[in-house]
């Protein structure tokens, strides 16, 4: 059973020439429309024909260059984002940790945002209560567990979000960047997670730049560059065509 | 099915203790200030109304009272509810869920502290000479009312302030002058014969009639207002999620 199926889609992002933010700008470039001028933006494709299949039990690595439409493919999976073209199907329950950790509330303790961010990843309250203790203990936060959120560095609210995700049923996991901000010793406990979770057929779609880690976990990788994939297949084969394109720098990375 | 219901269920009572949790946060006197807000304009009312300018209504202080809790729902609700989805970025780029949700969470928090308001100034009520009955029960359901209809508006407007950052400035001017096409420290039946038709269509007009009616008439409200208020809500709330469920795609681009 396909895990994800992602068949031919297209993402736009509007570029305007003038930024628009307030009803007064909308009021003035209707003006300027009847003065002959267009309202103008430009649409800028950030992935382009993209198509893959993943099985339940594989994992994926996302590589390309910075601008290359990877977070926004991770976007476009975890539903935050909706592509303009094409379709995505997921089978069963995800679980996100997207770059720069949760941080819903600045002014709420550790345990209160660990709380709010669990039961969107779909833990029951009931089950939160119990486990947070040891969700903030794993984080290596346990001394912070009471103190706000916005005094915790960034490195310590990704371990957080990191931390309550493993903990969901979740069998696919979409993860950006994530480890590369936490410590060695937490990548280590991280790395161990992942193993595990490879033997209970659960699915990682990891984004990195790293490509031993790429290597080590995923069975199949995709290369995007410029929104298009420019390699899908074994992860062997496809991050050495990336290594390629930056030494023959037909990437400038 | 149900396991979805119950995740979303869990999702809004965490967000709603969120924001309830947030509002009295980092603040000397916390609920006692949302007390202190309509005791204050009461009093400034009453001595203006009541005593300089003679207007004739029984118990004025509690009339107005009454009127001001309302409105005050309804204002702040809509206000907190149009820049609940702005002020929780994080909820819309970093996580998926239903964004109407995040909307529903702030009503909610303000539901729940309008209800309390209403408890804690009961025995004021009383004091001020109303006559408290079993009318009063119908309470709850004005307030579910009138958190339905505020529902359906800030669904409109939080996705309209999404694409433009200063509508809540355009809000604020809508609802300063709701406040004074609302009968909240006046008589509405002073407003001319060849208005009353429109005047009377205010929904929030409605709630307060409603509410005046139970403690203060001990009565139940009037088939016209059951009838308006219900009709509003069943529009407002269609708008809004029509609204809402068309800008919401793009949501998290522009943030």
């Amino acid at each position: 059973m396909a895990v994800v199926d992602v068949q031919d889609i297209w993402k736009y992002f509007r570029i305007p020439h003038e930024r628009r933010l307030t009803v007064l700008d909308h009021i003035a470039g209707a003006l300027s429309v009847l003065e002959g001028r267009r309202y103008s933006y430009e649409e800028f494709w950030a992935l382009k024909e993209i198509s893959f299949r993943l099985e339940q039990g594989e994992s994926l690595g996302i590589i390309g260059p910075n601008g290359s439409g990877k977070s926004t493919l991770l976007k476009l999976m975890a539903r935050i984002m909706r592509p303009d073209k094409g379709t995505i199907e997921t089978n069963g329950s995800m679980a996100t940790v997207l770059e720069l950790g949760i941080g819903f509330h600045g002014d709420l303790t550790v345990k209160e945002n660990a709380l709010v961010y669990g039961v969107i990843m779909g833990l029951r309250r009931s089950e939160m209560r119990k486990r947070t203790d040891s969700i903030v203990e794993f984080a290596g936060l346990t001394r912070f567990r009471d103190a706000k959120l916005r005094s915790l560095s960034s490195g310590m609210q990704v371990r957080l979000a990191f931390s309550i995700a493993i903990q969901t049923e979740a069998n696919l996991f979409l993860i950006d960047e994530a480890l590369a901000v936490g410590d060695a010793e937490f990548q280590q406990k991280c790395l161990e997670k992942f193993r595990q979770f490879k033997k209970e057929k659960r699915s990682i779609v990891l984004v990195s730049h790293d490509m031993d880690l790429i290597k080590g976990f995923c069975e199949k990788s995709l290369y995007l560059l410029n929104g298009e994939a420019r390699a899908f297949g074994a992860s062997e084969e496809v991050t050495n065509r990336y290594l390629d394109d930056v030494r023959s720098s037909a990437v400038t990375a | 099915m149900t396991s979805k219901a119950n995740h979303y269920l869990d999702i809004v009572a965490v967000l709603a203790q969120k924001d309830f949790k947030v509002r009295y946060r980092n603040s000397v006197l916390g609920f006692v200030w949302s007390l202190l807000n309509p005791l204050a304009s009461m009093v400034i009312l009453t001595l203006v109304f009541s005593f300089l300018l003679r207007v004739d209504i029984p118990n004025f202080a509690a009339w107005v009272l009454l009127g001001l809790l309302i409105w005050r729902f309804f204002s702040v609700g809509t206000g907190q509810g149009m820049v609940s989805i702005v002020g929780n970025a994080s909820l819309v780029t970093k996580v998926y869920l239903p964004r109407q949700l995040i909307v529903l969470s702030s009503n909610l928090a303000n539901l729940l502290g309008s209800a309390l308001e209403f408890v804690a100034l009961l025995p004021l009520l009383a004091i001020l000479g109303v006559n408290l009955t079993a009318y009063a029960l119908y309470l709850p359901l004005v307030l579910l009312c009138e958190f339905l209809l505020i529902f359906g508006v800030s669904l409109t407007l939080s996705s309209l302030n999404m694409r433009y950052r200063d509508f809540n400035q355009v809000w604020d001017i809508v609802l300063q002058l709701g406040f004074f096409l609302t009968p909240i420290f006046y008589d509405g039946n002073l407003v001319p014969e060849r208005y009353q038709s429109i005047y009377s269509l205010n929904p929030v007009t409605r709630l307060i009639e409603s509410t005046r009616t139970i403690f203060l008439r001990n009565g139940l409200p009037s088939l016209y207002d059951d009838a308006v208020i219900v009709t509003s809500i069943m529009l407002l709330l269609l708008l809004g999620l029509l609204v809402f469920g068309r800008l919401e795609r793009r949501f998290a681009e522009e943030i």
